[in-house]
């Protein structure tokens, strides 16, 4: 009993060394720079928006940098004899230059990510003009307009975001803006195939040819209008001397098939009136419906493809009025234009209207790529 | 004997300083609960949307009193006011959180309502103006083809209210941008279309 009583009184007079001792197994230390830096680095890194632009390596990297906190807790914990401050400092150090590595990813992958966008950007932009011009140059309805109208809103919306470099939602409103244009395409390539078929062209050619072959044996003047490049060629004794740009009908897609179709007649025809006081300035009245014409709308009244009570219609001219102004199937020029073809031509004038003149047409250059 | 009595004295005065230091200290584990829970209330706040930076520095403090409570554990003598004080900002900063977040959520709200009054406007204003515009023949052939663009636009105006209501409001926002920029390009457009349209010439 004495010799405890002794042991207590002793312990209690060591009890300041016993204090010190635990005191220096568990004091506090100042932490190494290294996880300073590491912290640091993790937060720039994920200002960079390491989640977009590398977010496996920037798990791996918080996982790494998890491990090394966690030896970091275990050092400390550890009786002081026994800590390996170097370990944990080189541990720290391998997180630092993982996150140098990750940054340079970041960097490299943004501006790749950057130029990318910026491509299908463009690419698309593009698909959306050659579509575009294709509806202007040639009336192919409603439909085809508003889907481009949507597309392009898209790819607005897209452009902007990439500007913000929401890169992910940019791509989401690409793709969405890219099936628009897709379905947009997909109306209008029925109506403007036979603007890009080769057979369709050599006939129109043919047709041109003759006329530019009259105009050669008689020295006279000739006609061509190309419905598809919105032009009016003069041709004097088979040579072209003068390309006016003109208006058509709203629907000039299709050929004239009867009265109030809006659309301009394809054939051969001649003037057969100068009318000096017309309602659009000057005008030469063409021979529309010519015998094809009659043929064609008999035929179409047959398979009932017109309405029944439609007439063939008439009075198409080459008129003044302005070649911005769309017509119910005349071909309209600016007044200036009209005075110098109205002086020019005559009555028996051959005037040709085709739907493409060349192979290489609006249509093929526009449809080219897309 | 003399020596046996000092050794003993010792074990025992190291046994005594650790039965007293040692687990008298206990993790903060309601004030840890009750942080988590003012942090899940920032979240479904929306503050991964709203407050991305803010909520970012408050998983980073989570992550620090995590450590400080791990490196409490591993010592004879714990001692968790340091990471109770650090619970007790992150409660604190998540609530602080919250309201910034619900601030600026409505901000992004009041933001793309008033987005969308204006591309409505926007709109409208181009539907006027092309109702105003020429037809028929000798007008000018865009015409046509403005009225289906915007035909195109207007279709786009329901999903700013869509978006809306599913409180996409950046997106929205976005999106009534566009549409605004669109249809005061059409207006332009057809204002120039009406200014340079012949006058006096009706159709037949």
């Amino acid at each position: 009993m004495n010799v405890l009583r002794r042991s207590l009184r002793e312990a209690l007079r060591q009890a300041p060394w016993g204090l010190l001792l635990f005191s220096l197994a568990g004091c506090a230390r100042n932490e190494p720079l290294e996880v300073r830096l590491a912290e640091l680095q993790e937060r720039k890194i994920w200002r960079a928006e390491v989640e977009v632009f590398a977010p496996d390596e920037y798990r791996a990297y918080c996982a790494q940098l998890r491990r090394a906190k966690d030896a970091l807790i275990e050092n400390d914990g550890k009786f002081f004899p026994f800590r390996d401050d170097e370990a944990v400092t080189g541990k720290f150090k391998q997180v630092l230059a993982r996150g140098d590595e990750i940054q340079t990813l970041i960097a490299r992958r943004r501006t790749a990510q950057e130029a990318g966008i910026a491509e299908r950007l463009a690419a698309e932009r593009d698909r959306i003009d050659r579509l575009d011009v294709l509806t202007t140059v040639i009336s192919v309805g409603r439909s085809s307009r508003e889907f481009l109208a949507k597309a392009e809103l898209l790819v607005d919306e897209a452009e902007s975001l990439a500007e913000r470099r929401r890169f992910p939602d940019a791509e989401e409103r690409l793709k969405r803006a890219a099936t628009f244009t897709q379905i947009a395409k997909e109306v209008m390539t029925p109506a403007l195939k036979r603007f890009v078929d080769q057979e369709q062209i050599s006939l129109w050619r043919r047709k041109v040819d003759e006329t530019i072959r009259e105009s050669k044996l008689r020295g006279g003047y000739a006609i061509v209008v190309s419905k598809v490049d919105r032009q009016l060629y003069l041709y004097k004794a088979g040579r072209l001397v003068r390309t006016y740009e003109v208006g058509l009908g709203s629907r000039s897609i299709s050929d004239k098939l009867y009265a109030g179709d809006r659309a301009t007649p394809e054939g051969k025809y001649r003037v057969t009136k100068k009318v000096p006081r017309s309602r659009y300035f000057k005008a030469l009245l063409l021979n529309y419906p010519n015998e094809e014409d009659r043929r064609q709308f008999a035929l179409a009244k047959r398979r009932g493809a017109i309405p029944r009570r439609a007439g063939i219609g008439g009075l198409i001219e080459i008129h003044g009025g302005g070649k911005d102004g769309q017509t119910l199937g005349c071909v309209a020029l600016d007044d200036h234009q009209m005075e110098e073809i109205y002086a020019l031509a005559d009555v028996n004038t051959p005037v040709t209207i085709v739907g493409a003149r060349d192979y290489e047409n609006s249509v093929t250059q526009a449809m080219r790529g897309l | 004997m003399k020596g046996f009595v000092k050794y003993l004295s010792a074990g025992i005065s190291v046994m005594l300083m650790a039965a007293l230091l040692v687990g008298c200290a206990k993790p903060p584990t309601q004030e840890m609960d009750a942080a988590k829970v003012a942090m899940d209330t920032a979240i479904g706040a929306g503050a991964e949307k709203y407050a991305k930076e803010g909520l970012k520095s408050l998983n980073d403090a989570w992550a620090a009193a995590q450590d400080e409570i791990k490196k409490q554990e591993g010592k004879l003598f714990k001692n968790y006011d340091n990471a109770k004080a650090m619970i007790a900002k992150i409660t604190a900063d998540a609530a602080a959180l919250k309201a910034e977040t619900e601030k600026k959520k409505e901000e992004a709200k009041q933001a793309a309502i008033a987005d969308q009054a204006a591309a409505q406007a926007a709109v409208a204003q181009a539907k006027a103006l092309l109702a105003e515009a020429p037809t028929g023949k000798g007008t000018k052939a865009d015409i046509d083809a403005m009225k289906a663009d915007l035909a195109g636009i207007e279709a786009s105006v329901a999903e700013i209210g869509t978006l809306i209501s599913s409180e996409e409001f950046f997106a929205a926002t976005d999106k009534a941008k566009a549409i605004s920029a669109k249809a005061a390009d059409i207006s332009a457009q057809v204002q120039a279309a009406i200014e340079k349209a012949p006058k006096g010439k009706k159709k037949k």
